[in-house]
């Protein structure tokens, strides 16, 4: 499988194949990223005057923050070559279960964070401990918590709805906010985006991260605990998806038990298409990110071109398609020489 | 004796939980154990048991495929419209079939040949196909399904639905294709270790490809099931249906991980899966309950024996730890 | 590659198949097999109907539910509420399928795919089992009546009324549905044209003619929203006649700053839409009373399952404080009572 803990069996591939030459397959890979960001720009504005526009830029990095945030979760697992399907109910449920709490006590309105924090870390601690101890295959795992933590919000929730009245006025201000000429989202995002970009940079849980995910194998023979590298990874994608759900719930208002289902695919989608390697071990915070701001764009530049529905689907469909195919050529271009293998070779 | 119940553990497992489910949901509502009833609602599983046999060669292989739901979509809206365009039923049902066999080897073409990740291209496909099956649909989908294009879900054996009896005949066909043919043989093989498959001749790549368009295939006909049963070709057909194939593969003991995994834990897994709905549903258990369950069951029933044995790993014998961690097994 | 390891097994699974497709041919009918589990027949005193949602979790259908409940409790009958909290079609059919034998006497269902469930609703007729749609229909002949809480073109009127109330001096509109298959949504759209082209009253208003999709989802209904008014300056209104994509885009106009330039309108829950409304960012929302609707559609099917009236066109139903009602063709029924939330009355619905 492509996303287990364990044993993986596309050793072969070009992911696994050091550190160093993954790391300059990763600064390729996020330049073409920014690239086909450019490229997308350049095309929309072309269609329409409306695209090249400092309010639809503004627009658009507001749509992708949330997106952007979770994506940033969810990199930092799929870096161990592992995956968190439940990031969409986790979300949902720290929306509504601490609006809700919040709502009915004020006094805890300040400490909102801290709530998402505290639930985001048990969920994600959760899913670590399924995936790490009892080794279950990660997609596996998170499609069994997705169900349960969504089934908790509804069960939870009675078919209510939290209302915008009921909500921390100061998260509702932050929605509306704009700081500096962008809305504040988008400066919590980056905050979010540069923090855990500096954490996996710099501490030591971080590299590890990095290690695990490019050779499980190796990591366990120098040493490494593979457990807790995983459920630290997993703790850290709970926290990120709960605030994200903070987030979410503000910017939408109504708050009902459904919010947010279905949007793992999205931040997946977010993910490959920011150059993470779904194998583990290849690809950035920063790539996740741009990976969210290319799908709002391109979902922003439809609108305006007045496209149906049904070809924004195909169109990110084949969006996800070619940004895989392009990393595979990426990588294949750097390993050229250790990458010779007939199964790799039929498709040139 | 201690040999099968090794070998068919997970099996057994199975046939116990499903015994239990079917104690549960007889005790929960008195209509349960009517035959009559049972056997219409299990037509209601045919759909989802299709595609996870389908699915099954693939996860075997150690791939997967999340597109088959939207595969399907295309089948039913393509089936749809070639009835309404009045073409017979008899072309009709192979150029479905062979449509959605032509979606399914283009994942499977960019997974084997391209070598990129199967997760991420069926992502991909995901909504491309289901884009697809939109545009094909038009606006309101296709409305004025011909009668003959029904019989399948219009025909019993006895009191048995053909589409059930159907169920059944695919599930032989992938035991005998798993079990009995060298695709079979290579698909674990490939499962276990895709590297060593190649360097010892195993056609990695065609395989591979088969599978997938053997999928493609069965998300075909079970798109023909749905028209048939639901008389409704549209664009959102089985929307998120997939969750539960994968759980129904997952469940029959069909490692996540390549390599291992029988036909009859699948058909056991639906079994189960679809005695514990039909038994919640026939009692009106509330909806956030079942969701609840389904997603438990899937976690206990893998977590709790791995956490036996991890349990007496540790505490059982005082083995040392060792510090490569056994190998996890699932079937 | 298919080919068989072993001779032996190539026999086995010849005969297996052989023995199966026998068994099939020899044994095919075309009629369903009926239960002969003994059925309760439609006694008065223990008369049952079953509520079944698009699913449940939303609030919308919660309050038809409460509805639903009150009209037992003044008939004196037994009620209860079933349904999926996943919005998908299998899953409504699986609901109705597995109520069938529990011999409800009547089944009121809002449609989630009117086709797809008309199977399953007709085979409940065929086991003696009323059925009444409420909120969305199924196809004609999978029910008997169906409540319709507002024809399309009342509906159509009273969304764009609620523009105007907005808006007073018209402009463009843009429309945001929930999916291309929800039928009442297409045929607002459909009539909103068509009224915006054709009548006095809206002449001061104008269209975007393509309209997007974000079938019920708050967080999709919000980016639309902010991507229709970054592709359109002269926006004026956006339309939904989803209970969720209006409360999401009035909320996405605040998010943007744009409070006062651009309206969200459409149906709405007035609990969602009670602060948007007291704070002035929008002026008018719509809908009925989910709670009434449900009412009259509970009593509706109990009059059906106690014979008082046959669903033909013409007869009257009696629904006591929640008035009186004439099928009409078809078997439709016209509940036709719009709400028109404001400033001025907001407060007094607690729904």
């Amino acid at each position: 499988m492509t996303s287990t803990s364990t044993d993986q069996p596309r050793k072969t591939l070009p992911a696994r194949l050091g550190l160093s030459g993954g790391a300059a397959a990763l600064k390729v890979r996020f330049i073409g990223v920014i690239v086909f960001l450019a490229l997308l720009g350049i095309a929309f504005s072309a269609l329409t005057p409306r695209f090249a526009t400092l309010d639809n830029g503004r627009s658009i990095l507001f749509t992708a923050a949330i997106l952007a945030v979770a994506a940033v979760g969810q990199a930092i697992v799929v870096l161990t070559g592992n995956l968190d399907l439940s990031v969409g109910a986790i979300m949902g449920m720290a929306a509504y279960v601490i609006y809700d709490i919040a709502g009915q006590n004020p006094v805890l309105q300040p400490y909102v964070v801290v709530l998402a924090i505290l639930l985001g870390a048990i969920l994600g601690a959760f899913n670590g401990f399924l995936v790490a101890v009892l080794q279950i295959p990660s997609i596996v795992a998170t499609l069994g918590t997705l169900s349960i933590y969504r089934g908790f919000v509804s069960f939870y929730a009675n078919a209510t709805e939290v209302t915008s009245g009921q909500l921390p006025p100061w998260m509702r201000m932050l929605a509306t906010a704009s700081w500096f000429g962008l809305p504040a989202y988008v400066w919590v995002a980056l905050a979010i985006v540069i923090t855990t970009a500096v954490a996996l940079r710099v501490l030591p849980w971080g590299r590890k991260i990095y290690a695990y995910g490019s050779n499980p194998k190796a990591a366990r023979f120098f040493g490494l605990n593979s457990t807790r590298i995983i459920i630290g990874a997993y703790v850290a994608a709970g926290i990120i998806a709960a605030i994200a759900g903070l987030l979410l719930g503000a910017q939408v208002g109504n708050i009902n038990s459904l919010l947010a289902s279905g949007f793992e695919m999205q931040v997946l989608a977010a993910v490959v298409i920011g150059g993470v390697s779904i194998w583990g071990g290849s690809g950035s915070v920063y790539g996740a990110a741009v990976g969210a701001i290319v799908l709002a764009t391109i979902n922003n530049g439809l609108v305006l071109l007045q496209v149906q529905e049904y070809y924004r689907l195909l169109i990110q469909g084949a969006a996800i398609v070619a940004a895989v195919a392009v990393d595979a050529l990426v990588q294949r271009r750097i390993h050229s020489a250790t990458t010779r293998r007939r199964i790799m070779e039929v498709v040139e | 004796m201690r040999n099968v119940t090794r070998r068919y553990g997970w099996e057994l497992l199975l046939v116990v939980l499903i015994g239990l489910a079917g104690i549960w949901s007889s005790t929960l509502s008195p209509y349960f154990l009517d035959p009559v009833n049972l056997l219409s609602s299990a037509q209601f599983f045919v759909i989802f048991s299709l595609m996870a046999f389908g699915l099954f060669p693939i996860v075997v292989q150690g791939e997967i495929d999340i597109s088959l739901a939207s595969t399907l979509a295309v089948g039913s809206v393509l089936f749809g419209q070639l009835s309404v365009a009045g073409v017979p039923l008899v072309m009709a049902l192979p150029v479905v079939l062979g449509a959605c066999a032509i979606l399914g080897a283009v994942n499977g073409f960019l997974v084997a040949y391209a070598g990129l990740p199967s997760l991420a291209v069926t992502l991909g496909t995901l909504g491309a196909y289901r884009g697809l099956a939109y545009i094909l649909a038009g606006d309101v989908g296709v409305t004025g399904i011909t009668p003959d294009y029904l019989q399948l879900a219009s025909t019993w054996v006895g009191i048995v639905p053909l589409a059930v009896v159907m169920v059944l005949v695919v599930a032989v066909f992938f035991w005998l294709l798993m079990a009995r043919t060298a695709f079979g043989r290579y698909s674990y093989a490939i499962g276990n270790s895709a590297g060593a498959s190649l360097m010892a001749g195993v056609p990695v790549p065609r395989t591979r490809v088969l599978a997938y368009t053997l999928a493609g295939a069965m998300a075909g006909l079970a798109g023909l099931v749905w028209v048939s049963q639901y008389q409704s070709a549209r664009g959102d057909n089985a929307d998120g249906s997939i969750l539960f194939v994968l759980t129904a593969v997952v469940l029959g003991g069909v490692s996540i991980k390549g390599g291992s995994g029988r036909a009859l834990g699948v058909l056991l897994a639906i079994i189960l899966l679809g005695t514990i709905q039909t038994g919640m549903k026939l009692a009106n258990v509330p909806g956030t309950s079942q969701t609840l369950v389904i997603g438990a069951l899937l976690v206990g029933s893998i977590g709790i024996p791995r956490s036996i044995q991890l349990f007496r790993q540790k505490f059982g014998r005082n083995k040392p730890r060792a510090s490569v961690r056994p190998a996890a097994t699932v079937a | 590659m298919f080919t068989l390891t072993r001779q032996s097994s190539r026999r086995i699974g010849a005969a297996a198949l052989a023995v199966v497709a026998g068994i099939v041919l020899a044994a095919c009918s075309s009629t369903a097999p009926t239960s002969n589990s003994a059925g309760s027949t439609a006694d008065a005193n223990s008369l049952k109907i079953f509520m079944a949602p698009k699913f449940t979790g939303l609030a919308y259908f919660e309050v038809a539910r409460v509805g639903g409940e009150q009209a037992a409790e003044d008939v004196g009958f037994e009620f209860q509420y079933i349904g999926s909290d996943k919005p998908e079609a299998t899953e409504q059919i699986a609901t109705i399928t597995n109520a069938i034998p529990q011999k409800p006497s009547a089944l009121v269902v809002s449609a989630i795919d009117g086709d797809a469930v008309a199977p399953s609703l007709k085979q409940a007729r065929d086991a003696g089992i009323k059925v009444v749609t409420y909120d969305a229909d199924a196809a004609v002949d999978s029910r008997d009546l169906f409540i319709n809480q507002l024809s399309y073109q009342l509906a159509a009127e009273t969304m764009l009324d609620a523009a105007l109330l907005n808006s007073p001096d018209g402009g463009q509109v843009a429309f945001i549905s929930a999916s291309p298959t929800a039928p009442n949504h297409t045929a607002h759209v459909k009539i909103m044209k068509e009224l915006i082209d054709s009548d006095e009253r809206y002449s001061s208003l104008s269209y975007i003619d393509t309209v997007q999709f974000a079938g019920d989802d708050a967080t999709k209904s919000q980016e639309i929203a902010l991507n229709l008014i970054q592709a359109n300056p002269d926006l004026k209104v956006i339309i939904s006649s989803s209970a969720v994509s209006a409360p999401a885009a009035q909320q996405a106009i605040i998010n943007a700053g744009k409070t006062g330039q651009v309206f969200a309108t459409g149906f709405a829950l007035p609990s969602s839409v009670s602060d948007f409304i007291e704070s002035g960012a929008s002026k008018a929302f719509a809908l009925w009373d989910p709670a009434e609707l449900g009412y009259v559609a509970t009593v509706a099917a109990y009059q059906l399952a106690t014979g008082e009236i046959t669903a033909e066109e013409g007869q009257v139903i009696d629904a006591g404080k929640a008035g009186k009602y004439t099928v009409g063709k078809d078997g439709e029924v016209l509940y036709d009572k719009p709400l028109m939330f404001t400033a001025d009355n907001i407060a007094d619905y607690d729904f």
